[in-house]
Parts: structure tokens; C-alpha cells; sequence
């Protein structure tokens, strides 16, 4: 029930430039997913916005309120950390209301409170356990419940998944979905993990080095990539990049690619270099499309449901992701409106 | 290879036995027997043949059979053979020799035959003969303090050398000396004070080292790496140089006689190294949890009292332990700063007393327990509290 407007927000450690110029606005009660390589400054953007972190310059609103001067306590924010940071010497029940009894709440209240937040994590019968005693799916939990009963405007989480295995990460991913269905307030949500990032988010902001790359919604970036940055980031395994030299722009709506002539409509290229982008899933084997090309196939992943085809065309190196039921062959075939064409600068041409 | 480790296992086994059976003896005589010979050839031989039969005997019959049956024989063949001893002499070799079997019990001809195994057996013997060594060296004079301490005037003259306690007389005899120290010596009022010095001393150093470790280990203030570095530059300055410049001092504040005077100078002393250890502590604790705490709403006091300072008492304790441990056997300032008997700290009393030539060394020694034993009981009893480990769970899985 909250809207963050950041205005031109800058951050520096020493020399060291973290975040140059960000200037975002978060929606009400959205699920805000910052994604980007390590160093990019998206936990430091999370920190920010609870107080752990000085703003540099710019300013950050929430309501139309400037939060820069005021106390991390009064921002009605909380945070999950990566760590979890639950007190050791309190047990959960403790830990749960901790914040609450700071703030001198009546005691049935706080139960009621703590009470809630455990059944809607399924947490009940932990209660008089200490941190030590928990697993680490069971502290995130506690964490998140700690966070719950704070009552916030904003849950910022910091990257609360990387500590747990594969199996309770997806399991935990879907337990913070259901939260956000469960409890509408804005979610801010810092991950390097572009899988958490397409399933949780209502927006994404791709960060790299302090810079907003693209933001929207995980099918825009996924569909629409705004670079190369964007397009490689997400999508696993990452997208085939092609560099295009000038011989093989024909026209300026025809690419020589891959020894196929493919011609677009409504563009106008000029003769100069390109960068062809095309995802692994949309290379295709044995199936009907528009343009074929002979490859030489260098290695074959076989992940169960799918096979990764590692494979070689002329100096290109490709992979290509195809169902594991499909026989593997040399010939490998695309559509057009599968490719992405970036110029020199690694911008996107639309088409 | 394996004929080279038995010979050198039986070897260093065997000189470890007769470092045992040598203390032993040792000890022994102090107690008053009369042992003319060591027999060490004889031990040596002894514990060769009994090192060679372990190897050989190995598991056939059981360990606990095996151990005593070797060591009635070793009692047998140096007691009752070669010379003639107490009963509770034998006893001692028995229990020396029970321990030595099964210190050497995990050995065998399997084990021998790997080529890293003299090694092993070299540094499992070194271990054992450096605690035995070590202890033996820091239980002895402990020892002679505690035996003179329970003897009589007349005995300490007719022998000075006898370190055997008469357990036959009268209790009130056996206790005079400390009966003794507390009534005519007044050492009731010398622990009084000292553990009133010592006590003040810890509460007002971790009243200050606190608050000061969290200081350098979390905050940014100007001057922090400069604070931190300096704190253990006082420890360049030897006590003694700053004892006369703060004698001056005490005379013309009127500081000098009197406890609170010994506990500025105690606190300066120890407060350095309070500081040191923990905000080592401190920086360990992860700094999330004090996040955490500030989203709470707690404010930097409240980190303190609720988070750091629960986490932190194993440190606290220690830091406590070292100091009580500093302020309580700290002489050099109690007497140069001390030098009217009502005011003395129990260091103080028994240097004074010893520097009185009529003081006999039977009280001396009493007084010597006196000190020694509360460190000692404090020490046992907060040995609990320094177990680490209490933030486990906080972080990570």
C-alpha cells in the first residue's frame, strides 16, 4: 500500500561508484524483482530504501514522503536477509515479536500478531524453538515471519533464497508468490537469480553496473530485450549471440545469416556491423521452419526433459535446446521472428 | 619395516615408562622412603619384555586381563624382588603400570607395519610426556606451598626437605597455620579488600571496555583505526616507569592508602586489553543481526543490552575472568601505593609479612593458598560459561 519514487539516486563507496543516476517508480502493492550480475548495486539500492545505506544524492519517496533523513525505524519497511539474521539467543516466538514489543504493544496483540504470521507460514509448532534448532528452509520462514508481524508498508527481501538447496529454493519461491496473493503490499525482491526473477515478479529491473538496463514484465524482457545485456541475462542456457559483419547486410531489409538470405520487414539497415541474437530454444531440429542451416554438432547435454546441442557453424558457436525425445541431426532450423537483431552498441533494432 | 617400528616402539614406550616410574620415585623419596637405587636397567628391561609381549599378546586375551596381569608382574619383579617397599609405594606402580598398558594398548603388529607409524607413535608418546612434564613442573611448587603450609614450626626446622604431610595429628594442629593467619595476621580483612578491589576493578572496566570495544568494532568515527591501533601502545610503558611519576600524583591527590586510588590504576592496566578482546568478539557477530535490530526499532543502547551483550558472555566472561585474575594478583602498584596495613590487598600482606623476618614460612605459605585458591575455584566455576558457539544458528544453515 505504498509507492517508492526514486529521483535520480546516486551511491558511491570511496571512488567506487555503486549507482549513477537511478530513477524508478514502484507501483502499489507490486512485486518488484531487481535482478542483475553481483556488484551491480541492487542490494545496495534495498539498502537504501530500509536506511541501511546513506543516500549519496537524489531522493527516495515513499507515499510522496522523502525518506532520506528519516530514521530506519520510521520507514515502515522490513527486511529479509540473505543471512536470515535471526536473533540466536530468542526463540522464534521471540524473535517474531521482538519488534513489537520494542514498540511496546499490548501483549495480546503481539500474540495475535505472531499467531498469524506462523499460520500463514506454517510455523506454529516451531515457536518455542531456538535458530540453532531449525533448518534452513525453517529459519527463512522465521525470518519472513519476523518481517510479516512488523506489519510493513514494504518487504524488502534480500537475496533470502541463495542459502537453501535447489529443491527448497523452488519450494520457498512458491511460498513467497503465495505471500504476496496472501498479503498485497509492495515487495521488493533483490535475487541474481533470473529464474526467481521471472517467476516472482510482477516488474523486473535489470541492473548492471548501478545502470537500469530494461524494466517490465517478465514476458517484455523476455520477448522484447531491450540489448544484448538484457537478452543474455535471461533465458538459460544464454542467448546465441552472432556477430554480422558489413558483406553480410545484402540490403536494408535482408541479413545473411547463417548461409540463409532472411529478410525482414520494416527495417532499414545501414551497412555496417550487427548483432544477431537468438535463443537456444529457438534453434529447432527436425522441425518444420522457414530457414535450415548444416552445423557440426560438438556435444550433447542430455538435462532428462530436454538436450542442450552444443554445436559449431563455421566460426559460431551455438547451442541449441530441443526436447530429449527428438533425434539429434546437423541440420538445424529457425523462424525469423525469432531473431533479435543490436546494433554495434549492443541497442536493439526493432523490427 | 615392521621390525624397525616394534624396536622403536618398544623403545620410546619403554622411556616413557621410566619417566613415569622415575617421577615416581621421585616423589617417593620426598615422602620419606629410602630409595638407594633406581634400577633402571632393570625397569628398562622390564618395560622392553612387557612392550614386545603387548605386540605379541595383542587381542588374544582381554585388555583389562592383559593390563593387570603386566602390571603385577613389573610390581613384583621391582618391589618384592629387588628391594623391599611400602605397600602404598607398589600401589603406585601398579596404577602407573595399569595406565602405561592401556596408553599402549591401540598399538599392534597391524598397525606397525604402516611406514608413517613411528612417527605416530613419536608424537602420541611426545604428547603424553609433555602434559606429564608440564603438570609435574606447575603442581610441584604448588605442592611444597601446600605441605609447608600444614606443617608445625618444629618441623619445618628439624627438616626442611620433607614434603610428606603428617596426617596423623590432631586437625587443629594440621590447620594451625591458617586458624593462625586469620586471627592474629588479619587476613580476613586483606581478602576483604582485595576482593573488593578486584570485583570494582572488573565491573568498572567492563562498565567502560564495553561500550568502547562496540565503538572500534562497529561505529565510524574520526580517528577509529588511529584509537584501535593506539589502545595497546600502554603497554609499551613498563608498570614500573609509571610508578613513580604516579606515586607523586596519588601523594598530592591523596589517592595513595586508598582502594579507589588501586582501582584507577587497575582499570588503566587492564582496561587495554578488555578493549582488545572484545571488540575481536564483537566484530565476529554479524552485523545483519544489528540490522535487523535497527528495523526493530532498537536504538543503539538497545543493540547493546539486547543483542550484543547477550551474545557476547563468553567474551564477557573471560575479559572478566582476566581481569579479576590481573586485579587479584597484582603487586607492584598495591605496594608502592600501599604502605599502611589496613588498607592491604593480599599480595601486599604476605610480601609484608615475609619482608618481617620473625613471620614464620608455615603462615607465609597459608597465605600463599589463601590467594591462590579463590582464583582457582572462580576459574573452575566460570569455565562453563566460556564455551563459544553461542551465535550458532543466527546465520546460514
Amino acid at each position: 500500500m505504498a509507492n517508492i519514487k526514486f529521483n535520480r539516486v546516486n551511491k558511491s563507496f570511496g571512488s567506487n561508484k555503486i549507482i549513477t543516476d537511478f530513477s524508478l517508480l514502484v507501483e502499489e502493492d507490486e512485486f518488484l524483482v531487481l535482478v542483475g550480475p553481483s556488484g551491480c548495486g541492487k542490494s545496495t539500492l534495498l539498502r537504501m530504501i530500509a536506511g541501511l545505506e546513506k543516500i549519496d544524492d537524489g531522493e527516495i519517496y515513499i507515499n510522496d514522503q522523502k525518506i532520506n533523513e528519516l530514521h530506519p525505524s520510521k520507514r515502515q519497511t522490513a527486511m529479509v536477509f540473505q543471512s536470515y539474521a535471526l536473533y540466536p539467543h530468542m526463540n522464534v516466538y521471540e524473535n517474531m515479536s521482538f519488534g513489537l514489543k520494542i514498540e511496546k504493544r499490548p501483549k495480546e496483540e503481539i500474540n495475535l500478531k505472531v499467531m498469524q504470521a506462523a499460520k500463514i507460514l506454517k510455523i506454529e509448532e516451531l515457536l518455542k524453538r531456538k535458530p540453532k534448532e531449525l533448518s534452513g528452509g525453517q529459519r527463512q520462514r522465521v525470518a519472513i515471519g519476523r518481517a510479516i508481524t512488523r506489519n510493513p508498508k514494504i518487504f524488502l527481501f534480500d537475496e533470502p533464497l541463495s542459502n537453501l538447496d535447489a529443491a527448497l529454493r523452488a519450494e520457498m519461491r512458491v511460498e513467497i508468490s503465495k505471500l504476496h496473493n496472501q498479503i498485497k503490499t509492495n515487495m521488493i525482491y533483490v535475487t541474481h537469480d533470473q529464474v526467481e526473477a521471472m517467476t516472482l515478479a510482477d516488474r523486473i529491473v535489470i541492473l548492471n553496473h548501478g545502470n537500469i538496463e530494461q524494466v517490465g514484465t517478465p514476458e517484455e524482457i523476455y520477448n522484447d530485450p531491450e540489448n544484448i545485456f538484457v537478452g543474455q541475462f535471461i533465458g538459460s542456457p544464454k542467448m546465441n549471440i552472432l556477430e554480422i559483419n558489413e558483406e553480410n547486410v545484402i540490403s536494408e531489409n535482408i541479413i545473411k545469416i547463417l548461409d540463409n538470405d532472411v529478410q525482414f520487414d520494416k527495417l532499414k539497415l545501414k551497412k555496417s556491423k550487427y548483432f544477431i541474437g537468438i535463443r537456444p530454444e529457438h534453434l529447432k531440429v527436425n522441425q518444420k521452419t522457414s530457414f535450415t542451416f548444416n552445423s557440426e554438432i560438438e556435444l550433447v547435454e542430455n538435462l532428462g526433459n530436454e538436450k542442450i546441442v552444443y554445436i559449431k557453424k563455421d566460426e559460431h558457436n551455438l547451442s541449441a535446446k530441443i526436447p530429449s525425445n527428438s533425434e539429434i541431426n546437423s541440420l538445424i532450423g529457425f523462424d525469423v521472428e525469432n531473431i533479435f537483431i543490436f546494433d554495434q552498441d549492443g541497442k536493439r533494432v526493432k523490427t | 619395516m615392521r621390525t624397525k617400528n616394534t624396536i622403536i616402539f618398544s623403545l620410546i614406550s619403554t622411556f616413557f615408562l621410566i619417566f613415569l616410574i622415575s617421577i615416581w620415585k621421585i616423589l617417593a623419596t620426598l615422602q620419606g622412603l629410602n630409595i638407594q637405587n633406581f634400577n633402571l636397567q632393570i625397569i628398562f628391561i622390564l618395560g622392553f619384555l612387557i612392550s614386545l609381549a603387548h605386540l605379541t599378546i595383542s587381542d588374544k586375551i582381554r585388555n583389562f586381563y592383559k593390563s593387570i596381569l603386566f602390571s603385577l608382574i613389573f610390581v613384583i619383579c621391582d618391589g618384592y624382588l629387588i628391594q623391599q617397599l611400602p605397600i602404598w609405594y607398589n600401589i603406585g606402580v601398579f596404577l602407573i603400570l595399569y595406565f602405561f598398558v592401556n596408553q599402549i594398548k591401540k598399538y599392534n603388529f597391524d598397525n606397525l607395519k604402516e611406514e608413517h607409524s613411528t612417527q605416530v607413535i613419536f608424537f602420541d608418546f611426545l604428547t603424553l610426556f609433555g602434559i606429564l612434564f608440564f603438570s609435574f613442573v606447575i603442581l610441584f611448587p604448588f605442592y611444597m606451598m601446600l605441605v609447608t603450609s600444614f606443617k608445625t614450626q618444629m618441623a619445618l626446622l628439624v627438616n626442611p626437605l620433607d614434603f610428606s604431610i603428617n596426617f596423623g595429628q590432631d586437625m587443629k594442629d594440621l590447620f594451625k597455620s591458617y586458624f593462625v593467619i586469620f586471627k592474629s595476621y588479619k587476613f580476613g580483612k586483606y581478602i576483604l579488600t582485595s576482593t573488593i578491589v578486584s570485583l570494582g576493578t572488573v565491573i568498572i572496566t567492563l562498565l567502560f571496555a564495553i561500550p568502547a570495544a562496540y565503538a572500534i568494532a562497529r561505529l565510524n568515527f574520526f580517528g577509529r583505526t588511529f584509537l584501535s591501533t593506539s589502545i595497546l601502545i600502554i603497554y609499551m610503558f613498563p608498570a614500573i616507569v609509571l610508578v613513580i611519576p604516579l606515586y607523586t600524583v596519588f601523594s598530592q591527590l591523596g589517592l595513595r592508602n586508598s582502594i579507589e586510588g588501586l582501582l584507577i590504576v587497575y582499570t588503566a592496566t587492564t582496561l587495554p586489553v578488555a578493549i582488545y578482546m572484545l571488540q575481536g568478539y564483537f566484530k565476529s557477530i554479524p552485523k545483519e543481526l544489528e540490522e535487523a535490530a535497527i528495523l526493530d526499532k532498537l536504538s543503539w543502547f538497545g543493540i547493546i543490552f539486547k543483542i550484543i551483550i547477550p551474545l557476547s558472555i563468553p567474551a564477557i566472561s573471560s575479559v572478566a575472568l582476566y581481569v579479576f585474575m590481573i586485579a587479584w594478583n597484582e603487586f607492584l602498584f598495591s605496594l608502592m601505593f600501599l604502605d599502611n596495613p589496613n588498607s592491604f590487598t593480599l599480595s601486599r600482606a604476605i610480601q609484608y609479612l615475609s619482608g618481617d623476618a620473625e613471620t614464620p614460612r608455615q603462615y607465609l605459605m597459608a597465605g600463599s593458598v589463601v590467594v591462590t585458591l579463590p582464583v582457582l575455584f572462580i576459574f573452575v566455576y566460570f569455565e562453563k560459561y566460556l564455551v563459544s558457539g553461542l551465535t550458532a544458528g543466527s546465520v546460514k544453515g
